[in-house]
Order: structure tokens, then sequence, then C-alpha cells
């Protein structure tokens, strides 16, 4: 989908500058002269993509070979969200996304396991919503021989270093087991999906803008039972709740005025999962290629088309950086399901600040369908608000 | 008074300038060593500093590395996240031959938390293409300017003998000026790229760690692969730097000489002021000058001499220093480890020094004469004979008290371990003979009364005479020229034994007729291994690997051989039965060490040496120390049989290849090419041309001391020269009259020459016992404690002769000036100027 490729997009070349971002240099930190020309470079040129193999339309899936790594497209990712929860009700949220991506397409082949054109980058993300805390780590590390991070099937493995989400063999990789663990940050759980797998757009071919090209295949777990452990600020917890998990690969970029998105991946009470995004225009327009996938209680999906739905903002919040003035509730109206759903972000401050700044975080939502009440709860993702490089 | 005082020494420009001139010179000698001293040692820093970062620990492994695998499983297994990889090795630009770089291997996402310096590596284009592709390197932004290139451009660089066209993937600047200083003449590439192109595959050198507390330490420690050793980073560096401690002091000890001769030349210029003026003084003290205002008045004196000469010296001495930086940092590299030291740190430590050396040594010098002045009673004239009168008495006195000292730091010397004593012990034995020499030559000269009369008739017993009366001032300066001289003779004395030990070394060890190895030491290929043993004219061969491994917290040098029976003469044995060492170096687990390591680990036949092994702490017997000039550092050395059984390393990174006698050397080497030509670039020497190549940088590495001899002759000879001139001069009245009695001009310059001669001449000789005992110290004592070294003492009949020659010639050309004066002066002018 447009916003996570558009994420994946500034994230390619974001992988690097981050990293330098990053550098602990304090106070004498230089100031990132060049990035905004790569990243406009980058996010409306057509060259760069011309050596990446491009996906041009719809074709079957075959499993587990698409649950593992597809080196030679630009980028790709698994992307867990999910809502957990304590036996006394206390709630957290989590995000953790394995990113890879493919630098240099015309890579030579090389001798020492080192040389690869493979980069992977990982974002870790929990909400404590009792305690108003948000915690958030980013990893960067080489694919290729060498190890040190990478996606295998049988059985399913993807790993940046000792961050590790791991599966069965074969077509089926479920049960998955997410081990992720970085100082006074801790995540340990057993997912196990409700739900068969869903193929987005066009059975797995997701268009991004008009350009033929731009494009990705795209699939999602929408309902994971999630169990096990976490740790936030050294402090242990027993949790369980539900998880949703996306795949995505391609190598297309934004397409010309295409600012930001808004995303959101919403799991109702009713077993019904609702994914929807809005791409954001410079002029202040939604792009019509904007979607979203309604999923049944019986698995069946049905596509949503942009005129389908309709997202008013009801509430802002300020990042402290200052420069970013994100939505964090929102009025979601689909009138062909019955659905009229009122969503608020369970903490406001969910922005990821590292290198590469989005929000990313969990909501939960209230509402009506076909005038019954309905609850229920979920991730949102809000990207290109930031004044700056965008 | 004081005027009187600075118009006397202006009215004497040539003494005062000679005297300013010595001074300057042993200041400048000084100054200019330790300058080059500590802006390596600063260099040092700096480059460890920027390179270190804020790295704490370091992970070595045996010899051939660290496996990655190890470095992986560190991070995926244990989650240790403040670790990277690094690659080490060398890279030499082809246009620019001579000029080294460093080539260091990293992964930049590791980097982040260790080197400040190398931000720039990930912005998004570097870190694509850097970690790609193997053709991709990051430099200094500086060294590329000077290089003449930008990011994007090429730039050929040899790496392990293979020439490479490289591309400049971004150009570091680093926001410190330390790290810019630090991270000159270094190669920043991917680890993988370094791994390529050094033949490094699957390998690290090390794993730089930042380890917070103990209990991390020993976590690290937990997992360490069984060869392998974690060491503190400050540790190694500190170790590292450690071994360059014996080679500075030893250059710190030359220069402190160049001082010594200078102290001499203060101490005859200010005696002589003090004897020239004994009329001025003592109608200074008949007016009621006391005798503490005379003291201070010639200390005075001394001290504006020893300030102008001393600051004159420093400036020299910054000056000497540029030239001296170039040889120390090359004698640096070809002997411990790569070391860019591309500017001198003006340290105002070393510039303070200085100025204390020098005004110090010019007061202790002036002491004497200034109570000597003192001594001058309040009479308008004391006769010049009855000064000599108490020259004559002190002279025995001073000999007893020189013979005593010299006893004092021979003892020194010989008694007490260490390289300061003896280098302490030996300063004591300069100055004890430098006292004796007055004596020494009393005696020389009165027994060459005759002789000389017979030969020269009146002039010749009037030239032995005249030194001898003036012994207040020739003994001092005789002794000035004897310290210089012996200097020359010792440190030549030295360096000539030293080569003779190393050439007759190389001699026994370089038996093979062909050495093959790859340039920049990586391994050769085992195809190419296969391929070279099986050329025809190649009857059997040797092959070596060189590496590093731990013992306890060090690392050490190890060298493995496989050797054929009969190359086992190679090695001549300092300790140790050949034949059943022989048999035990194969097939037991012993090891062989050369002498250095021997005498720095004092280790000797029987001991056990624990050596860290992939099958965990073996401990290794002792059963042979060697010989061997290679390295001051030392090595340990092990049959590749006893290797192979606990490391699983077949590497080889040098074959020796013996052919049947007769041989054609260069076609075999051209056989061997064209074999193995294909498989690899690798580098083939004749043992005759690896015994050249050998003794080239044995001569570049003595070029240092070489200079630094010269420089010390120079001091002399300007001592030689006022000393002589002065007293030439002083005389004038007594030529003048002579030349009224009757002698004839030339008679008068034959004269001054000859006494000129008589000095030069007894001085070289009395410097030849001198000189021979230093070079015995510095051979037997300083040589070995610094580095460990045996050498067999060659005395060369040409430096002698030659020793002997420089001192009469620096005697007789400074003769030539007031000979040529004496000789034009008509006799009446010199009697009025004189008594003036």
């Amino acid at each position: 989908m447009s916003w996570r490729i558009g994420s994946a997009a500034a994230v390619v070349l974001l992988a690097g500058i981050a990293v330098w971002w990053f550098w602990p240099s304090g106070p004498e930190r230089p100031t990132p002269a060049g990035a905004e020309q790569s990243v406009t470079r980058f996010l409306s040129g057509e060259e760069a993509a011309e050596d990446y193999p491009r996906i041009t339309g719809p074709e079957p899936l075959r499993f587990p070979r698409d649950h593992g790594a597809h080196p030679e497209y630009r980028h790709e990712w698994w992307y867990l969200t999910g809502q957990l929860e304590t036996v006394q009700g206390r709630h957290f949220g989590y995000q953790i996304t394995f990113f890879r991506f493919n630098l240099d397409p015309r890579a030579p082949e090389r001798d020492s396991a080192w040389g690869t054109n493979q980069a992977w980058m990982a974002h870790l993300g929990v909400t404590d919503t009792e305690a108003e805390r948000f915690r958030h780590r980013e990893r960067f590390a080489r694919g290729g021989a060498i190890g040190l991070a990478g996606a295998e099937v049988d059985p399913f493995r993807v790993w940046l270093e000792d961050w590790v989400l791991e599966g069965a063999s074969g077509e089926d990789i479920m049960p998955l087991h997410l081990r992720v663990e970085d100082d006074e940050l801790m995540l340990d759980l057993r997912l196990e999906a409700l739900k068969p797998l869903v193929l987005q757009g066009d059975a797995g071919y997701s268009r991004k803008g008009p350009e033929p090209g731009n494009a990705s295949r795209y699939y999602s777990y929408t309902r994971l039972a999630t169990e096990g452990e976490l740790v936030i600020d050294g402090q242990r917890h027993a949790v369980q709740g539900l998880s949703w998990m996306d795949r995505e690969w391609g190598s297309s970029v934004l397409s010309e005025g295409q600012v930001g998105w808004d995303w959101f991946s919403l799991q109702l009470d009713d077993q019904t999962e609702i994914m929807y995004y809005t791409l954001r225009r410079d002029d202040g327009s939604v792009d019509p290629r904007s979607k979203g996938l309604f999923v049944a209680a019986d698995g069946s999906t049905r596509l949503l088309e942009h005129e389908a739905v309709e997202l008013e903002a009801l509430r802002h919040w300020e990042s402290p950086l200052g420069d970013a003035r994100y939505p964090v509730a929102w009025r979601m109206r689909i009138p062909s399901l019955g659905l009229e759903l009122d969503m608020e972000a369970v903490l406001d401050d969910q922005e990821l600040r590292t290198g590469f700044r989005y929000w990313e975080g969990a909501v939960t939502v209230r509402g009506e369908r076909e005038g019954r009440g309905t609850r229920g709860r979920g991730y949102a993702e809000l990207t290109g608000y930031e004044a700056g490089p965008q | 008074m004081y005027r009187a005082g600075l118009r006397y020494l202006l009215r004497h420009p040539w003494q005062l300038a000679l005297s300013l001139v010595g001074v300057a010179l042993g200041v400048a000698v000084v100054v200019a060593v330790d300058l080059a001293n500590q802006s390596a040692g600063r260099a040092f820093e700096i480059s460890s500093q920027s390179l270190t970062g804020r790295t704490t620990h370091q992970v070595f492994g045996g010899p051939r590395g660290i496996p990655e695998a190890w470095y992986v499983a560190l991070r995926r297994e244990h989650g240790v996240r403040q670790a990277a990889p690094v690659i080490e090795g060398e890279a030499e630009l082809p246009d620019r031959p001579g000029r080294s770089l460093r080539v260091l291997g990293v992964d930049p996402l590791a980097e982040g938390a260790f080197r400040q310096g190398f931000g720039s590596l990930a912005g998004e284009q570097p870190l694509s293409r850097l970690m790609s592709r193997n053709d991709q390197l990051a430099m200094l932004d500086r060294d590329l300017r000077e290089l003449g290139l930008a990011p994007g451009d090429q730039l050929r660089l040899r790496l392990a003998g293979r020439e490479y066209p490289l591309t400049v993937a971004a150009a570091l600047r680093p926001v410190r000026e330390l790290d810019a200083r630090g991270l000159r003449d270094v190669v920043v590439m991917d680890v993988g790229a370094a791994q390529e192109l050094l033949g490094r595959s699957g390998w690290l050198d090390r794993v730089d760690l930042i380890l917070e507390d103990s209990a991390a330490v020993e976590r690290i420690r937990a997992l360490l692969p069984a060869d392998a050793q974690l060491l503190e980073a400050e540790a190694r560096n500190a170790a590292l730097q450690q071994m360059t401690e014996a080679f500075q002091l030893n250059l710190t000890a030359f220069s402190l000489l160049a001082l010594m001769v200078g102290a001499f030349l203060i101490f005859n210029t200010m005696t002589f002021s003090v004897v020239q003026r004994r009329q001025l003084l003592g109608l200074l003290r008949a007016v009621g000058v006391t005798r503490g205002q005379v003291f201070r008045l010639i200390l005075m004196e001394a001290l504006l001499i020893g300030a102008v000469g001393t600051l004159a010296g420093l400036g020299l001495g910054v000056a000497i220093a540029h030239v001296l930086l170039d040889l120390v940092g090359r004698t640096i590299n070809d002997l411990y480890f790569m070391l860019s030291i591309s500017e001198l740190s003006l340290s105002p430590w070393s510039l303070g020094k200085g100025l204390v050396l020098g005004l110090g040594m010019t007061v202790i010098a002036a002491l004497r004469p200034a109570a000597e002045a003192t001594a001058t009673p309040p009479r308008a004239a004391l006769s010049r004979a009855v000064l000599e009168q108490g020259v004559g008495r002190r002279v025995p006195v001073a000999a007893l008290a020189g013979i005593l000292m010299a006893c004092g730091g021979g003892l020194l010397v010989v008694v007490l371990d260490g390289l300061m004593p003896a280098f302490a012990g030996l300063f004591l034995v300069i100055l004890g003979w430098a006292l004796v020499v007055p004596l020494a030559m009393r005696w020389l000269l009165r027994g060459l009364v005759r002789p000389l009369g017979r030969l020269a008739g009146l002039s010749g017993r009037m030239a032995a005479r005249g030194v001898d009366a003036g012994l207040s001032r020739t003994g001092v300066a005789a002794a000035a020229l004897t310290v210089a001289v012996a200097a020359v003779v010792g440190v030549g004395t030295m360096v000539d034994s030293f080569r003779h030990t190393f050439a007759a070394w190389l001699d026994a060890t370089l038996r093979a007729d062909v050495y093959v190895s790859v340039p920049g030491n990586a391994p050769l290929r085992p195809e190419a291994v296969d391929a070279l043993i099986a050329t025809e004219g190649v009857a059997y061969w040797s092959s070596a690997r060189y590496g590093r491994v731990a013992s306890g917290e060090q690392r050490h040098r190890l060298r493995v051989f496989r050797l054929p029976p009969e190359a086992e003469t190679a090695f001549r044995f300092r300790a140790g039965v050949p034949g059943e060492a022989w048999n035990a170096f194969r097939e037991e687990e012993v090891v062989f060490l050369t002498e250095p390591f021997a005498y720095h680990q004092a280790l000797t036949v029987g001991d056990a040496l624990p050596l860290a092994t992939p099958r965990g702490e073996r401990t290794f017997r002792v059963a042979a120390v060697v010989y061997d000039y290679s390295t001051s550092e030392g090595a340990i050395m092990m049959s590749r049989e006893t290797y192979d059984r606990f490391w699983d390393d077949p590497v080889v990174n040098s074959l020796g290849l013996y052919a049947p006698p007769g041989t054609d050397g260069d076609a075999l080497i051209q056989r061997l090419r064209s074999n193995a030509g294909e498989l690899q670039p690798l580098r083939y020497r004749s043992n005759a041309e690896l015994r050249r190549l050998s003794l080239q940088v044995f001569d570049q590495t003595f070029t240092i001391t070489q200079v630094l001899r010269l420089l010390a002759m120079l001091v002399a000879v300007v001592g030689v020269l006022s000393a002589l001139m002065a007293l030439a001069l002083e005389r004038a009245r007594e030529y003048a009259m002579m030349r009224a009695t009757g002698f004839t001009p030339g008679q008068i310059q034959g004269l001054i020459l000859g006494q000129n001669a008589l000095v030069g001449g007894i001085a070289g000789l009395l410097a030849l016992p001198l000189g021979l005992v230093l070079s015995a110290a510095l051979i037997l004592v300083i040589n070995q404690r610094s580095f460990g070294w045996t050498m067999q003492v060659q005395v060369s009949g040409d430096v002698l002769v030659q020793a002997v020659a420089l001192s009469l010639m620096a005697a007789v050309v400074s003769g030539l000036y007031p000979a040529w004066r004496m000789g034009r002066t008509p006799p009446g002018l010199a009697l009025r100027e004189e008594s003036a």
C-alpha cells in the first residue's frame, strides 16, 4: 500500500541518513546537508528505480516462499502491531517492524560474506497506556550471507541480530514466536492466526500510482491471538491480546504530489477488521488511490474504495519537537457497511523520533454498526506531517 | 662592573660567537630529538585515540584472527550490541612510492558508537556502495584534497601486491580536530571489501567493544574462542607505544651527549675569559669588589651566553627536528608499527626542557671558572705562571676524581639493571675520563718533548712545552674533543658491530635460493604453494606462517616453520642443544624463542610458556633460544607439525625454495613465475636480494644515529675551534715577542699549527680507549638491555683512524686563522694590542 511504500521509499535513503543522525556525536552532530535534495530526488525520480524488478500486475503468491525475503526488490517488510492486556486489564500497544532494503540493484557477486546490497532496519515501539509512556527503539544491520539480519523459510524466521520473529515450516507458518529485547524493553510473544491471511488490493497486487510498476505485493494476517510477556521500563507483565501482521514488497516510488498518509488497522469486537488509508496530496486533497479492505467475521473480504470512506480529524496534537501537528482523534464513516466509528489515540505522544520520524500508535475505537454499538482497538500510522525534508 | 664584563665579551667576538654556536648546537640537538620523540608519541596518541574512539576493550584472535561467525553470534545469540568488527591492513599508492596508507575495514552500521570520525560513512550513497561493492573507500577530506581527489574520483591503491582502481565513496570530515589529525593516511573501507582485497575472507583482525562494567567484561570473556583474548584498549595502546620506548630513550641519550660536549665548551670559554681577565679581576678586587660580586659577574656572563645560545638552540632545534621527525617516523615504521607523523608538535614541555638544560648546563659549567675568579687575589696582576701552577696542582686531583667517577660509572653500568642506570653510568665514565685527559696529556707531552725536539728542533720542543704550559685551556679543549671523538668512535663501532652481526646472521639464515611471499603478508593460496613447490629445480622447501598468539595478557609474535632437516643449520643456538632441541621441535610440545624474546620475557631453555590455542591454553617448553635480529620485540618459533596439532590453520605466508647447487637463480624465478604467476600476485626474492634489502632497511634505521653522531662531532669541532683559536690569540704577545727575537712568520705559523696538531692528535688518541669502552657499553649493555640482542664487537681500524684524523684535522683547522693572523701582524702592533 502507498503509505508503506512511501514510508519505505523514504526509509531506503533514510536508512542511511538515520544512522548518521543516530550517530551519538551530541552537540557536534552535523546537519544532514543534502538530505532534502536526495529525498526529493528519490521520491519523485523514476530513474533510480529502473534497475529494480517492478510489479506490474496480479500474480499468484506462493507460500511458504513468499513469507521469506525477495531481495531483488527495493523494499520489503514484516509489520506487526498489536493490543495487549494484563489479567487486570492494563493495556499496552506494540509495534515491531523488520524492514529490508536493496540498496544497489546492480551489486556484483561477492566473495566476502559481508558484501551485500541488503540493508535491514527494525523499529520497536511499546505504548504503556496506563502509565502514559511510549518507548521506541531502532536498529540497523546489513543482510546477506554474514547472517546479521535476514528472512528465511522452512522454518520461517525473520531477524535483525537478536530480534527474532520465527514460525513453523511449510505453507502455514503459524504459530509465530516474537522475541525482541533492548535494555529495559522486551517483547516475548506467541502468535496464532485466528483467520487465514488475506490478499490486499487485486489478489495481492496493490497499485500505488498511475505509473506502471508503481505497485507492490501485499497481504495481511488481520487477527492473531497473542500471548506472552512484555517488559517496559524494567517492569515485567504477562499479557495477551490481538495482533495484526502486514507483509509487503516491491520497488515502487511515491507519485508526484503525494506528501504523506494516514493508515488504520482496526480490530472490532464483532470479529471483523478494517484496513484503510488515505494518501494526502500537497494541495490538501486526498489521492483517489486511497483505499482499504473489510474482513468479515468469516474471513471473507471486501475492497473499500476511497469514495466509500469518509474520514475526519477531530483533534490534533503537537510534537514536542514543534514542527509537526498530528491528528490523534478521528471519525470514520463507511455508509455501505453501516459503520460510524470514533477513533482516538490511547496516548497522544506515540511519535517515533528516530532518524525517520512518524507517528505509529494504538487507538481505541467506539461506534455503531448498523445501529448496534461496537468497540474495538487498532493502530494508526501517520506520516508526512513534519515540516522538514518531507 | 657588568658593563666591563659585557665589553670584554664583545671585544672577543670570535670567541663569543663560537661559544654561542656550541651551546646553541648542543641545545638544538637535545631539543630536536625530544621534539621528534614527543611528536612521534603525540602522533601515536592522536591516531590511537581517533581510531580507538570510545572502544574500551578489544578482542584478538589467534594467528588467523577471529572467525567472523563469532562476531555474528555475539550480536545474534548474545545481544551484544556495542561491538564493531575491524580488519586492518596496509596499502600503497603506486603513484607515490614509499607512501603507505593504513587500511581500516569497518562495518559502518556498527560504527555509530565507536569512532566519531567515521560519521559521514553512513550517508545513503556511501553506505550502499561501501557495503555492496569492493572497490569503494573513504578517506579524510584533507588527504583527498592533497591527492587532488573528490568523492566519485578514482584512486589506484596496491593491496596485498595487487593494484586496484578504487572509487572514493565519501570524504571524512570529522568535527573534532583530533579526528582530523588522527585519521591522516587512513583508508576506510567496508569490512567486506577489506577482507576481499587483503585476502582475509571469513576472518576479522579484532572486535572492538564498549563494555560498561566488569560484569560485561566477564560475560564477553566467557564467550571468547579458546585462542582469543580480551584486552583493554588503553593497555594495548600503551603496550604498543612502549615498544618504541627503548629506541626513543637511546635517541635521548645520544642527544644528551651532544649537550655535554656543549657544556665543555661553556666551561672552556668561561675559564678562558677568567684567565684572560686576571688583571682586570685583580683590579676589581683591589678597588673593593667582593668575592661574591666577582662570582656573580662571571656567572651572569655565563648565563648571558647560555641564554642567548639556548634561545638560538631552541630555534635551531625546531628546524633540525623537522629532519629528525622524518627519520624517527621511518624507523618506527620499519621496526614497530605503521604511524603517520605528519606534523611536528611543538610541545612547550620539550622547549622548556631544552631551556632548563641549556641554562643549567651553562651555570654548572661556569661554577668552576667563577670560583676561580674569586680566588684572584686583590693584586693588580697575577702572573699566568701562578695560575698554571694552580692548574698544574689540580690536574692530578681532577684525574683522581675522574678515575673514581669513571669506576663508579662503570660499576653503575655493570651492576644495576635497566637502561637508565646504564646511561647514567656511561655519562659518569665519559665525564671521568674527560677529567683524566689533562693529566694524561701532560704526561704524554712531557714524554714528547725530546722526540719532538729531535724531530723539529726548538720549534718541536716549544710546541710540546707550549701546550703543556697552557694546560688550563688546552686541557679543557682536549677533553671536549676527546669526548666528542670518543662518541664518534663508540657509536661508529656499535653500528659497525651491529651491522656486521646482522649481516653474518643474514648470511647464515637466508639459505633458500628463492623466497616467495605475498606482499603485505597475506596468505599464499594453497594452489600457488602446490605450483611453486612442484616447479622444476626446487629440491626441497620450507614454509613460514606469521601471526600473533595470546599468552596471558600479552600478544606475542609467532612464527611457524616447516623446515626440512637441511634448513636447520640456518638457526644458530644461543642456548639449547641443537640435536635434542630439533627433535623436540618436531615431536613435542616445545617452542624455540628468539633471543630478544627470551630476554624481554626472562625465559630460558627448560622454562614453560603458556599459549592460548584453539584447544585451550597449553604450556610449551622452551627447547632453545636462537639468535635473531629481525625484530627487537622477539618471536616464538614453532614447528608446523606442532602448530597443526593445536591450530586449525593451514595458512602459509612465505615459502623458501631450495635448489640444487649450480642452479641459475634467475631462471628458477622465471620458472616459478610462469607456474604460479597466474594464481596470485607474488613476490619472488633471491637470497642475495633479500639480504641487500634487509641491510638497506638496517642502514635506514641507523640513519638517525649517524646524524646524531655527526651533530655531536660538529659541536666538538666548534668547541675545539673556539678553544684553540682563543689560546693562540691570547698568546699573540708571546708570539710577537718571538717575532721580535727573530722568529720568522713561517716558524710562528708552524709553531701554532704544531701545537694545535699536538692537542688534536693527543685528544684523538685519548679518545680511542674511551670510544672503545663506550662502544663496548653500548653493544654489550645498552643495546642488550634496550633490544635484547647479542652482538659481536667488531672494531674496525677505519673507524679508529678516521677518528684520530678527524680530531687532528679539527685542531689544525682551528689553528689556521690565528696562524694566518700572527703571520701578518707586525710584532709591534701585536705587543701594543695586548697591553692596551
